[in-house]
């Protein structure tokens, strides 16, 4: 009887897996597809061809888009992990005045919904003249308030000794912070560097407001104009750029699956 | 009628054995204790009469009711646990209740029993209390009175005391050898701690490796012990063993070892004496001690000489280590002189008390 | 400690100007827009308290606030007991466990605007593989995102899929806190498998619940991309979501202070929203 059960559940499961799986993998074969087979069942496509894929490139740049979110989420990651661990060890380990209000306000910062924000900063970007820069692509998201919390808890638990004993060699706290604190924060680094990276390269709605120019567009951005502006013309062309932004990530996914999990999860960042 | 019965009960997870072939009657209103190290089984045995783990040989009976392939919640049992196992949302009272509350027991009926286990377990001020507010004492009575609520056929104890300290153990000692006393509940009790099985257990079985070494009244294993592991087990401080000869030297039957000259009573040696390797056995306790004057004294003696190694002064007992030869001995003495670090001291045995092992069991 | 102070105050430094500049201002400045008229091009105007009474009298501005909560009624529930679901079923020795897990997990590291084209397409009338797998079994095809009364249900469905694997491993992680003892006791007590789930295993994943409440309704609230792409606010308005009409305020009509004023007022909104679902679930402790 037991073993019944367990059979059940494995097949629950798998069915479940499927309808996770299943939508992608489907996606994936219909770029394939000609025309007039895109809407079939079928994952294996009778007549399988690259048109869709000609016909996105030669459409839109996305290329020159994949570069864009690669430049923009790169930066971005790098900004925080660097600036951001700055501040979070100055956090930390340094007493200065004005810390527990800084404290406060990095954690207040989180309660903010976006929206409430969204427009003032636009406003901000149009009167600097920063319209369809990568400037106003990144500068908002330098820093992050969430990564700086958690690299500053990490931190708090390094030993005191280690910087002791390091400052008594002459080091300065730049130094510390880099070559001691680095190599032994490196879970809490690629928790922050994998939810700050996806979450760049995953954001739509500040791109769509900042940036109007298709050579500048951010790959998420530049999909969503052409899916809905009909430059795709049919289905397949349309998921053809959408696997164009999808299949780093799940190939990165599928190598690092734990790292994302513990990742998004921990940090409630979503896609 | 036994009140639970096992019969050739064996338990394997994939190719090793835990648990193998164990028999045992429990009798009715019995406290049974299970002791042993870990990896004994004893838990595993516990387990399986609770219905938490399968049984993969065997039957378990209570009462008569084969209950070998029943879920737990068939069995009519009640268990308290290591952890106690308390439901941290609920308060004191709705943990008493629960199990009843599932059986969907009559409410004054619940409301009674409650009270009344509150009322034996001293817990009444606390009723309204949730577990992470009481202390580890607390706690554990709250655990029994849980148990005693459902007036289970049989209570089931793992390890209850091993979280606390040793002050409250003792006392909690007391309290549930008490409980069970007065509601005469058969109780199966499964301790490491071989004090605890003493003082609590109407009859101790002694578990090693899955398998019984012994079974009997506490005072039974202290002074017939069947191996050598349950004489090593039983008794605190633990018995000393000497590995030896016998001879037949001196127109009697002598136990020999280096700094050991024990001439051993003939009613109680067996008629057939293998020759060849024995080892005595030997309580701290059925041992006295002599300072001796000088050590160069040649002459054969009855007892073992030593050098002493360490006195520890326990208040009325002393225990003395000293070095007899290659053994390292302890002696729990009276004495109100003491021999120093370094003294040469004679020790006499109890030839009554003392035991022969061959192979590790006893003869 | 002096240069301790200088260091600190120092490398904290840049951290504060862009709170300054991209925390403070904003908010500061949103509440002044709220007061303006202003389409960025010429000098704002002060509107008084024109932008709020408009935003009262709004019909679409409420539409979008009833479509959030119909999105709610039903996403929550769903959510709940979809996530709650598979983490039972995973929070076991189970052979392949971490592929499950993996697969529930992915849709959540998907860019939202790939799931909302793919879904675009699944939910699409004549050539979505919904409807075929439907006609397939001898159903009629159903108008998924062209019928009012489908439209904003189906993007909860699918709002729910692409988030389920999140709130998975929130109750995963719930559940190892459910100590084994409690859970053999509550057996042996004689708790069937719905008594020990509805008695032990809810009540104490009730942190996790309200987790999971919180953040799936900021999450509706938040609604942009999946309306955007797939209904355009359509049909009859029905998917219109509060941010897509912020954002139609800025980009389209230009009008910077009544989007402002949206904006100040959705985050009023979540506030609140949030506040009583915490104060009620938090009540709800012993079932």
């Amino acid at each position: 009887m037991k073993t019944l059960r367990r059979i059940a559940l494995y097949g629950a499961l798998t069915i479940a897996a499927l309808t996770f799986i299943y939508p992608f993998l489907w996606m994936a074969s219909a770029t394939f597809k000609p025309l007039a087979e895109v809407g079939t069942i079928a994952l294996f496509p009778e007549h399988a061809t690259f048109d869709n894929y000609r016909t996105m490139w030669a459409r839109a740049p996305f290329g020159r888009a994949l570069l864009n979110s690669m430049f923009v989420a790169g930066t971005i990651t790098l900004s925080v992990l660097v600036f951001g661990s700055i501040t979070a060890y100055a956090m930390a380990r340094l007493r200065f005045r004005g810390r527990p209000v800084l404290n406060a306000a990095t954690m207040g910062v989180l309660l903010i919904p976006g929206q409430l924000t969204l427009i003032p900063l636009y406003t901000l970007i149009v009167q600097l003249g920063l319209v369809d820069t990568y400037a106003a692509l990144i500068l908002p998201y330098l820093f992050n308030a969430t990564a700086i919390l958690m690299m500053r808890q990490f931190f708090m638990q390094i030993p005191q000794s280690l910087i002791d004993s390091a400052r008594m060699d002459g080091m300065g706290e730049m130094r510390i912070l880099f070559t001691i604190f680095w190599p032994l924060s490196r879970p809490v680094l690629s928790i922050v560097a994998i939810f700050t990276f996806m979450g760049s390269w995953n954001e739509v709605l500040w791109p769509l407001l900042v940036v109007r120019e298709q050579h500048l567009m951010t790959l998420p951005q530049l999909l969503t104009v052409f899916s809905l502006g009909g430059g795709a013309g049919s289905i397949g062309v349309s998921l053809a750029s959408a696997m164009v932004l999808v299949v780093p990530v799940v190939i990165a996914y599928a190598f690092l699956q734990r790292n994302f999990i513990e990742s998004m999860a921990g940090s409630g960042v979503k896609g | 009628m036994p009140s639970v019965h096992f019969e050739h009960v064996t338990k394997r997870f994939g190719a090793t054995t835990v648990v193998e072939d164990f028999n045992l009657d429990v009798d009715e209103g019995e406290l049974l204790v299970l002791v042993g190290g870990s990896g004994s089984g004893k838990t595993t045995i516990l387990r399986m009469l609770a219905g938490l783990e399968e049984v993969t040989e065997g039957t378990i009976r209570i009462d008569q009711h084969d209950v070998t392939n029943l879920p737990p919640r068939d069995r009519d049992v009640a268990m308290v646990f290591q952890d106690y196992g308390l439901y941290p949302h609920m308060t004191v009272r709705e943990n008493l209740s629960l199990g009843l509350r599932l059986r969907k027991v009559a409410r004054t009926e619940i409301e009674r029993r409650v009270a009344w286990a509150a009322d034996m377990l001293r817990l009444e001020p606390l009723l309204d209390r949730k577990p992470k507010q009481l202390s580890g004492g607390q706690q554990q009575r709250v655990a029994m009175g849980r148990a005693m609520v459902r007036e289970p056929l049989v209570f089931l104890f793992d390890e209850p005391l091993s979280n606390l300290d040793a002050g409250l153990r003792a006392q909690m000692r007391i309290e549930i050898g008490g409980l069970q006393r007065r509601l005469k509940t058969t109780t199966v009790y499964v301790t490491h701690d071989q004090v605890e099985a003493m003082t609590l257990g109407d009859r101790i079985v002694v578990l090693a490796d899955g398998r019984i070494q012994q079974v009997g009244k506490p005072i039974d294993l202290y002074r017939t012990p069947v191996n050598r592991f349950v004489a090593g087990f039983v008794g605190t401080p633990p018995m000393n063993f000497v590995d030896g000869l016998i001879t037949g030297d001196d127109g009697g039957v002598v136990f020999k070892a280096e700094g050991v000259h024990c001439a051993l009573i003939p009613e109680r040696t067996p008629q057939t004496m293998p020759s060849g390797p024995v080892t005595l056995g030997i309580r701290p306790e059925d041992m006295e001690v002599d300072v001796a004057d000088t050590l160069i004294d040649t002459s054969p003696r009855d007892g073992l000489q030593g050098r002493v190694v360490l006195v520890e002064r326990l208040g009325g007992t002393s225990h003395i280590h000293f070095d007899a030869g290659p053994n390292r001995l302890l002696a729990a003495v009276t004495n109100e002189r003491l021999p120093e670090v370094g003294d040469a001291i004679n020790v006499r045995l109890n030839r009554e008390r003392a035991h022969l092992f061959v192979e590790d069991r006893r003869v | 400690m002096r240069a301790e102070q200088r260091s600190g105050s120092l490398m904290a430094a840049p951290y504060t100007v862009f709170l300054a500049v991209f925390a403070l201002y904003p908010i500061l400045f949103a509440l002044v827009l709220v007061f303006l008229r202003w389409d960025l091009v010429t000098t704002p105007a002060f509107a008084g308290f024109d932008n709020m009474r408009l935003l009262a009298n709004d019909g679409r501005f409420w539409r979008a606030v009833m479509n959030t909560f119909v999105f709610l009624s039903i996403h929550l529930p769903l959510q709940i007991a979809s996530a709650l679901a598979l983490a039972l079923a995973l929070n076991r020795p189970l052979a392949f466990r971490s592929f499950w897990r993996a697969a529930f997990f992915l849709p959540v590291v998907i860019s939202g605007a790939v799931v909302a084209i793919l879904w675009s397409n699944l939910y699409a009338t004549d050539v979505g593989l919904i409807n075929g797998l439907l006609v397939r079994i001898g159903l009629n095809p159903v108008p998924w995102l062209t019928d009012p009364n489908t439209a904003m249900p189906a993007i909860a469905a699918m709002v729910t899929w692409k988030n389920v694997g999140f709130y998975v491993i929130i109750y995963l992680a719930g559940l190892q806190y459910i100590p084994r003892s409690c859970k053999e006791a509550i057996e042996i007590e004689g708790a069937t498998t719905w008594q020990r789930f509805r008695y032990l295993t809810l009540p104490l994943l009730l942190p996790q619940t309200i987790l999971v409440v919180t953040l799936s309704t900021i999450n509706g609230f938040q609604l942009f991309i999946e309306p955007y792409v797939m209904t355009g606010g359509g049909p009859l308005r029905r998917t219109y979501s509060i941010v897509l009409y912020l954002y139609t305020n800025a980009f389209a009509y230009q009008k910077m202070g009544y989007a402002a004023t949206i904006g100040v007022a959705l985050a009023l909104i979540i506030g609140t929203v949030v506040f009583i679902q915490r104060r009620v679930i938090g009540k709800a402790e012993v079932l």
